[in-house]
């Protein structure tokens, strides 16, 4: 019973930080089109800005407010200056996203050395239930990014913002016709999605270490949960991250870790391949 | 967007063929030599290399040469058919380590047996991803292709590095040197010869593929996909075929690089080969076959030239140097020296030449 309950909280909480990553990845991917291969590296910077706060001395709390907003910066402007070039060929997007992810991957090498850095977790401890101890910060993890998650679907489906975000992303000739500034739009929801990725990144590098190559380990598997969640919409890619996310922490407890890993990719590629619109298709939000 | 520059290309196109054949045929003998001078100077240039190097730097070329193939492989998939395949590292790598188990565990080192054997296992890696990615009723998405490629890599590299008959992390050290006959091919010289020999032979034969009317079909599945379909062609079919062939290549390359090298490791199998190889042929130039040569040599050797005082932050210049190509230099860098005209190739020319010779 209790090694179950800790399954099913292992589970449960590395299926919220793929959700949390993939967010980002998501709402770029469904609303401008683009498979940013520079959405890792958003993650790394997050978590090295919290670190940065932490090596610095300042509580690692302050490091986890700025990083999604000045990761949201860099997005904005990064934006701005060169993804706007890309909208029209998406796999020029993924190329000149994965020159960019290269550049602030090394250079986030080049500052923090090949070291494994680790950040302390900002609620230490554990919370018992009875005889069973969980992490109290995985725990946080999951309170935050359920609240994220609803933020965003507030956000897109209930405010006037989203709504000219969702118009931009229908059509944008008519959102423009409409008064509706497509260029900031872009940028914005760019900026956005950059933000979550930086928030992500922020909170898991106390459970994963900071190190070059964190973010690229998220990167694939954020893809695929896109794709079997179905780009074009909102719910489509949260929905895949968590199936992806709950797969591949489950299947290892069921058979070796290897075949495991292997296996989540290649159920993930079939079933692309046998329904491309995703598991929840069509447009909406 | 497209089908708008589609049509605009096709109306230049039509136009200088016409204007040309009209009036100025002297005119174009000239200004289509470049290509032929480019690749006869890069051969050239290959064939002597060895007699100036040291013998550290022909160790060095020779591996140069084999990144070169395999960057081949990869502009006839993308450069041509306009496929992203994010996985090519799959057919290179796991030639790699087929070829390696061949020599570790049943002993095979004979030249004439191991790189059939690479060649065939990258072949039907291709042909198993390619068909199962790029077939069926749906046609599928560019996205899709690349992601689905990207992911076979990542989960073969996983795979590789969980396996402990492969050797787990460490790959499999000292493969035994390619033999023929009683010869034995260590590194040096004649690796580097016998290395050039297979690039050359593999660039004709790719050059004649390019340039028949296969490659023609390709290059217009590039430009436009549905208005090759609505030729005729069965889009799903060529691009298979293509991509099977570049597996193949790739394999061939995998192969050459593990007796090369002596060992295998999980890398070449994973992201970090398949993206080294599309920073090749982005930089020389996709859509070329002597610029996908010319981009591995270029980054390989600047590489190789910056590593001892700049290695850290080779990369980061990678990284901007690629984005400038992307930005600014579409078709690499090879676009300096090559028309447009010249990219594509002269198939109307030529037929319509003949046509008005007699």
């Amino acid at each position: 019973m209790t090694n179950a309950f800790v399954a099913a909280f292992e589970i449960l909480s590395f299926g919220a930080i793929i959700v949390l990553i993939v967010l980002g990845l998501g709402i770029i991917a469904s609303m401008m089109g683009i498979f940013n291969f520079a959405q890792g590296e958003f993650v790394l910077l997050g978590a090295y800005i919290t670190y940065l706060a932490y090596a610095k001395g300042l509580p690692i709390w302050t490091g986890m407010v700025a990083a999604p907003f000045l990761v949201g910066a860099l997005g904005f402007v990064l934006e701005a200056l060169i993804i706007r070039r890309f909208y029209a060929a998406p796999i020029v997007a993924m190329l000149g996203t994965y020159a960019l992810g290269l550049i602030i991957r090394e250079s986030v090498r080049g500052l923090i050395g090949g070291f494994y850095l680790t950040v302390p977790e900002p609620i230490g401890g554990s919370i018992d239930i009875g005889s069973m101890h969980i992490s109290a910060w995985r725990f946080t993890i999951i309170v935050i990014t359920l609240l994220v998650m609803v933020g965003c679907y507030l956000l897109l489906s209930r405010t006037s913002f989203g709504l000219r975000m969702r118009a931009t992303l229908e059509n944008p000739s008519l959102a423009r016709a409409s008064g509706i500034s497509t260029p900031l739009m872009y940028g914005a929801t760019f900026a956005f999605g950059s933000a979550l990725a930086g928030l992500a990144g922020a909170l898991i590098v106390p459970v994963f270490s900071l190190y070059a190559d964190l973010g690229i380990r998220f990167l694939i598997q954020g893809f695929v949960a896109v794709m079997v969640g179905g780009v074009g919409s909102f719910i489509g890619p949260v929905a895949g991250a968590g199936v992806i996310g709950t797969l591949s922490a489950a299947l290892p407890w069921v058979m070796a870790p290897v075949v495991a890993d292997v296996l989540v990719f290649v159920l993930a590629i079939a079933f692309i391949k046998f329904r491309p619109q995703g598991l929840i298709a069509g447009k909406g939000v | 967007m497209g089908a708008a520059k589609q049509a605009v290309h096709a109306d230049v196109g039509d136009e200088t063929d016409v204007s040309v054949t009209e009036s100025a045929p002297i005119k174009r003998s000239s200004v289509r030599k470049v290509l032929p001078i480019v690749e006869g100077v890069v051969l050239i240039a290959a064939l002597l290399a060895p007699l100036v190097l040291q013998d550290y730097l022909t160790v060095f070329a020779t591996r140069v040469i084999i990144l070169a193939l395999f960057a081949l492989s990869f502009d006839l998939v993308w450069g041509y058919a306009g496929i992203m395949s994010f996985g090519q590292a799959l057919f290179f790598g796991s030639a790699g380590y087929g070829v390696a188990l061949l020599a570790r565990d049943l002993d095979i080192t004979n030249i004439l047996l191991v790189l059939p054997a690479g060649t065939i296992i990258g072949l039907t890696f291709a042909l198993l991803l390619g068909g199962f990615l790029l077939l069926g009723r749906h046609p599928s998405s560019v996205i899709f292709v690349s992601l689905g490629t990207l992911t076979g890599s990542y989960a073969a590299d996983r795979l590789a590095r969980g396996w402990y008959y492969l050797g787990g992390q460490n790959g499999i050290p000292s493969i035994s040197s390619m033999t023929l006959g009683g010869y034995e091919f260590s590194e040096g010289p004649a690796f580097y010869y016998l290395v050039l020999g297979i690039l050359v032979v593999v660039y004709l034969l790719c050059r004649f593929l390019v340039r028949s009317q296969f490659g023609l079909a390709l290059a217009g599945l590039r430009e436009n996909e549905q208005r090759i379909a609505f030729f005729g062609y069965k889009a799903q079919h060529l691009k298979a075929i293509i991509f099977a062939i570049g597996g193949a290549i790739a394999g061939l390359a995998g192969s050459l690089y593990a007796f090369h090298e002596g060992f295998v490791w999980p890398n070449m199998v994973g992201v970090v080969v398949s993206t080294q190889v599309v920073l090749y042929v982005l930089f020389g130039g996709s859509g070329t076959l002597i610029g996908a040569v010319i981009g591995a040599v270029i980054v390989e050797g600047v590489s190789f030239w910056l590593s001892d005082n700049y290695r850290d932050i080779w990369p980061i210049i990678l990284g901007l140097l690629l984005l400038l190509v992307i930005l600014f230099r579409p078709l690499g860098l090879i676009s300096f020296v090559l028309g447009e005209r010249e990219r594509v190739g002269s198939f109307g020319a030529t037929r319509k030449e003949k046509q008005n010779a007699p």
